[in-house]
């Protein structure tokens, strides 16, 4: 570490107020003038499963993948969300029944969309009523434990939806490719919540990554989320203004993970929680490779994606149990 | 449902909120897949309940001012899940939203007789942002032409992914759907 870091690293630390941290995507509702975060209240989250089934997918099949899902977001040690399966239903998903609902639906309009949650939500308080999820009968699937060529992995596109179940919105920790023979595949993602599905027959989708695990914790935190890990804030400059929607990347050095969020304020303000203690490249990028409306609402919060890839110069220290303090980046037209 | 959805109303505002895994497409596909391809204003933004009555959707009408592919009129509806209806919102994140007197061009899709969707979902849509001198409407697509040959990676903040003039879209779109023919 070179001697600007230092005293970089070192006026951070003094200067660490507690920050909320607002990383990652998190659904929320305006109620009166307070934004309400999207969330279960403790306790298991009962959900039912259609009883329907698709080619080599039936009604148990589907039982188990999205219960093996639901496991694997249960099982982060720092998070206290936990689910519990109510039973088959002849109810289907997206009735507004009060019940959480998951299962096959044939839904040709939905032109690219694999799988979909919705939520109902009492506006008055920001209580969460219910949360179904679709999975869309008309693409192939498969629930083989190792995959099947030319089919969708059930497990790994149920734990990305039930991410969307338990609050979580998209990831932007992926990148893919376009070839000669046409479309798009992912190559990779550093996040479940990664928009863009793997190319069918692919099952590295089943395991949660750094960003998810944070973004979950972030939500429902337990053990000692609270104390053992910390946050980064800061804000985002372009051309002297703050501005909203650029991605933020947090890269620990030691563990060598990822955890990102958004400048998510007119006034360039990020804050990414869930980070390990200890020291973290900071990179801000433009999401001009991905479809912004999938991550915002376009109607009202235009973003900016005409700017280049910025590396902050300074390695940043992120304190056990606190926050790193203001990091300002300043991102220069492309 | 009814009974639920009337008591909702006494007690409470719902919002309904989704979202979803993409099948990814290109700008060649797209162009390949739409019935439609059309540039317009957004004028009215209008939400009801689904046929049957389980959900809500947002019928976005639009002032065609060109068409890159097909003819729909000179104007035209199409829909999208999610919407607000009364005290009810219903918000489908990776669903489009619109707002009126936003420049858009979409990409339509239609199956039989029905109100057009758009295709790819978030995918199909292209927002026209004025440049800041404000002469030009410009385009940022997410991703650029299909490669010769092999693969290519989609670089995140590549210098020359610059936002194209909306002639120099249109012009790229119409090449798209002329090669097709």
């Amino acid at each position: 570490m070179n001697r600007r870091a230092i005293v970089s690293v070192l006026v951070l630390l003094i200067c660490a107020p507690p920050q909320p941290a607002q990383a990652y995507l998190k659904f929320g509702v305006t109620v009166g003038d307070q934004r309400v975060t999207l969330k279960w209240k403790p306790g298991p989250v009962r959900y039912f499963i259609f009883d329907s089934s698709v080619p080599g997918v039936t009604s148990p099949d589907l039982q188990a993948a999205v219960a093996r899902a639901f496991a694997t977001w249960q099982a982060v040690p720092t998070s206290s969300i936990a689910y519990q399966f109510g039973g088959l239903t002849s109810a289907q998903p997206g009735d507004d029944d009060g019940t959480s609902t998951i299962g096959f639906e044939n839904y040709p309009d939905l032109d690219g969309v694999l799988a979909s949650t919705s939520f109902v939500v009492d506006d008055a308080t920001g209580e969460l009523i219910e949360s179904d999820i679709f999975f869309n009968a008309s693409y192939p699937w498969s629930v083989a434990a190792n995959g099947e060529p030319g089919k969708f992995d059930l497990e790994s596109v149920a734990l990305h939806e039930i991410g969307h179940f338990s609050g979580l919105g998209h990831s932007a920790l992926g990148e893919t490719s376009l070839s000669a023979s046409g479309g798009r595949a992912v190559i990779g993602a550093e996040a479940v919540m990664f928009p863009i599905a793997y190319a069918p027959g692919s099952i590295v989708s089943r395991t949660l990554k750094a960003d998810d695990i944070a973004g979950i914790s972030d939500l429902y935190p337990d053990g000692d989320y609270a104390t053992a890990e910390g946050s980064l804030s800061g804000r985002v400059f372009k051309n002297g203004h703050p501005f909203f929607g650029a991605h933020v990347v947090a890269f620990d050095l030691r563990t060598k993970t990822m955890v990102a969020g958004f400048s998510l304020t007119d006034q360039g303000q990020f804050s990414i929680g869930g980070l390990s203690p200890g020291l973290h490249v900071i990179r801000v990028e433009p999401l001009d490779d991905a479809n912004v409306d999938s991550f915002f609402d376009q109607s009202v919060n235009p973003v900016d994606v005409d700017f280049q890839v910025t590396f902050d110069g300074v390695l940043v220290v992120v304190p056990r149990g606190g926050d790193s303090g203001q990091v300002l980046v300043t991102v220069q037209n492309k | 449902m009814r009974t639920l959805l009337i008591c909702c109303l006494l007690t409470a505002s719902v919002i309904h909120a989704g979202a979803t895994v993409l099948v990814p497409t290109d700008l060649t596909g797209l162009s390949h897949d739409a019935l439609a391809i059309v540039r317009g204003r957004v004028a009215s933004v209008d939400a009801r309940w689904t046929a049957d009555h389980r959900t809500i959707e947002t019928i976005v009408t639009l002032e065609a001012e060109s068409y890159l592919k097909g003819a729909l009129g000179e104007t035209v509806q199409f829909r999208v899940p999610g919407g607000v209806l009364g005290r009810y919102r219903s918000i489908v994140v990776g669903a489009p939203a619109f707002a009126v007197d936003q420049h858009v061009v979409v990409f339509l899709g239609a199956r039989g007789p029905s109100v057009p969707f758009v295709v790819g979902f978030s995918q199909g849509v292209f927002r026209m942002v004025r440049s800041t001198d404000s002469a030009r409407w410009l385009v940022t697509p997410p991703t650029d032409l299909r490669p010769a040959t092999g693969t290519v990676p989609i670089i995140r903040g590549d210098p020359s992914r610059r936002p194209l003039t909306l002639d120099d879209f249109e012009q790229r779109v119409r090449s798209l759907v002329g090669s097709q023919r």
